[in-house]
């Protein structure tokens, strides 16, 4: 009997780990990303929650333009999560652990915007966007190539063209594409 | 007029100091030193609690100093945080818009 | 001067507080007044004892001191002669058979009648035995201005003093008689 309920408790918790998770504006690290993590060369974790995006907002350079634009873009923000895992040789992850990640994140407030497989090169693109009273207020990305793995979550009111024009900082230029696709763009992968 | 300063000479004879004069200063002076004692011992203990209430601000000052530095250490290390998730963040857009951009070339064929 | 003098404070009350408190008795004209500014004084010196460098030293130290503390006493009272003269005869004043001078019975009530400067002058020079440059130096005034006191100083109180011998030739008449 002690046992029955031990297991029903932790059964329960295992369920609502993803639940517990999306209470709390950003989600506990998915179970695979530590396996991920082992088998990467070369990681980088990116966690901020809302209050440490205010604190870092205050130290950006708000003479120096992009950083000015980013200090814009941070402030309203409850999260942003990244992932980033390359990995020595192909083959490292499956596609498998790539849903598992999708689904993981996936709840019924996210959209698909983009869902792109590439069998052939094991390939990848997962864009989903949360909508709440028609307006944007997450995003998340998840990349995959050969070597390399990312997972960009953000939470919070977010301006695709805000975004957009933050070109100095890593190709984020190629957001204010993800406006016009948020209408239009919306494909599915060679496996489904 | 000198007999009449002879006369004021032997009246201004010095006037004999009453004994208690003596007694009252001794008294006084013993007084004084033992007053100036504790008082020397109070701001002893003075200097002393000003000396540790300096210090503590000091301290506290220089904890000041060092939280002032350890908050901008941390400022800056999640301002780079920051550009580094963004920078990621771009990164994966470029790819997604690369993958995008193949399917397209593909669809057309 | 010996380099090796070094002052003893109860010796220099012992030697100098009959001085001390004859000078501030004359300049104050009250015993009671007299006995604490000759405290202060000694107190004082007792704080400066390590800046005497001789005997004389002290004593010039102490009639200074003792000259500036019973101005300021004075300054602080606004005693006027007639008030003085009538203090003293109601606290302090001794039976006048004791005294050997019509003058000497007198001479603190003269003295109170008159300046304070001329006052200071006649004390030194008087009661001191100073020459007009020692009192100068004392008191920090030029020598004619010392020289200037002590002349008006002694004027006025051979003055006073004359009218106060025929007062006091009357009143021992009158206690002859009683006796």
């Amino acid at each position: 009997m002690k046992y029955r309920i031990l297991a029903l408790v932790l059964g329960t918790a295992a369920l609502a780990a993803p639940a517990l998770a999306q209470n709390s504006p950003l989600p506990l690290p998915p179970p695979v990303e530590k396996q991920l993590a082992a088998r990467a060369s070369n990681v980088t974790e990116v966690t901020l929650g809302k209050n440490m995006l205010a604190f870092a907002a205050k130290f950006m350079n708000g003479k120096d333009k992009d950083e000015a634009g980013v200090r814009q873009l941070i402030q309203g923000l409850d999260g942003i999560y990244v992932r980033e895992y390359t990995f020595d040789k192909e083959g490292q992850y499956s596609m498998e652990e790539i849903d598992k990640l999708r689904q993981y994140f996936e709840t019924s407030e996210w959209s698909p915007l983009i869902r792109e497989r590439e069998k052939k090169n094991s390939e990848s693109t997962d864009v989903m966007v949360k909508l709440v009273n028609g307006e944007s207020h997450g995003m998340f990305i998840l990349t995959a190539e050969p070597k390399e793995l990312t997972i960009v979550l953000i939470l919070g009111p977010i301006r695709m063209d805000q975004l957009g024009e933050l070109k100095g900082i890593g190709g984020l230029g190629a957001l204010g594409g993800i406006q016009k696709g948020v209408k239009t763009k919306t494909r599915k992968g060679d496996n489904e | 007029m000198e007999e009449f300063e002879q006369e004021l000479r032997q009246a201004f004879e010095r006037r004999p100091a009453p004994p208690s004069l003596k007694r009252k200063l001794m008294a006084r002076r013993a007084e004084k030193r033992q007053t100036q004692h504790r008082q020397s011992h109070i701001q002893l203990w003075q200097r002393l609690a000003a000396s540790l209430v300096l210090a503590a601000l000091l301290g506290g000052a220089a904890t000041w100093v060092r939280h002032d530095r350890e908050e901008r250490r941390k400022g800056e290390a999640a301002r780079q945080q920051v550009l580094t998730a963004l920078r990621i963040t771009g990164h994966a857009l470029d790819q997604m818009n690369t993958q995008l951009a193949a399917h397209d070339r593909t669809e057309q064929r | 001067m010996a380099d090796d003098w070094q002052p003893d404070f109860e010796e220099l009350v012992d030697d100098h507080q009959s001085m001390v408190f004859s000078i501030a008795l004359r300049m104050t004209g009250d015993r009671g007044l007299a006995e604490e500014i000759a405290q202060d004084v000694f107190l004082e010196l007792d704080k400066h004892l390590g800046k005497i460098e001789s005997a004389e030293h002290a004593c010039f130290w102490l009639r200074r001191v003792t000259m500036s503390r019973s101005a300021d006493a004075l300054r602080r009272r606004r005693v006027r002669s007639t008030d003085l003269w009538v203090e003293f005869e109601e606290h302090h004043g001794a039976p006048m058979e004791v005294r050997d001078s019509p003058l000497g019975a007198r001479l603190e009530v003269l003295l109170s009648t008159l300046p304070e400067a001329q006052r200071a002058a006649l004390v030194l020079r008087y009661q001191e035995d100073l020459t007009p440059d020692e009192i100068a130096a004392t008191l920090a005034e030029p020598v004619a201005t010392v020289k200037s006191h002590l002349q008006r100083g002694l004027k006025l109180l051979r003055a006073k003093a004359t009218d106060h011998l025929r007062e006091y030739i009357r009143d021992k008449k009158e206690y002859i008689r009683g006796v």
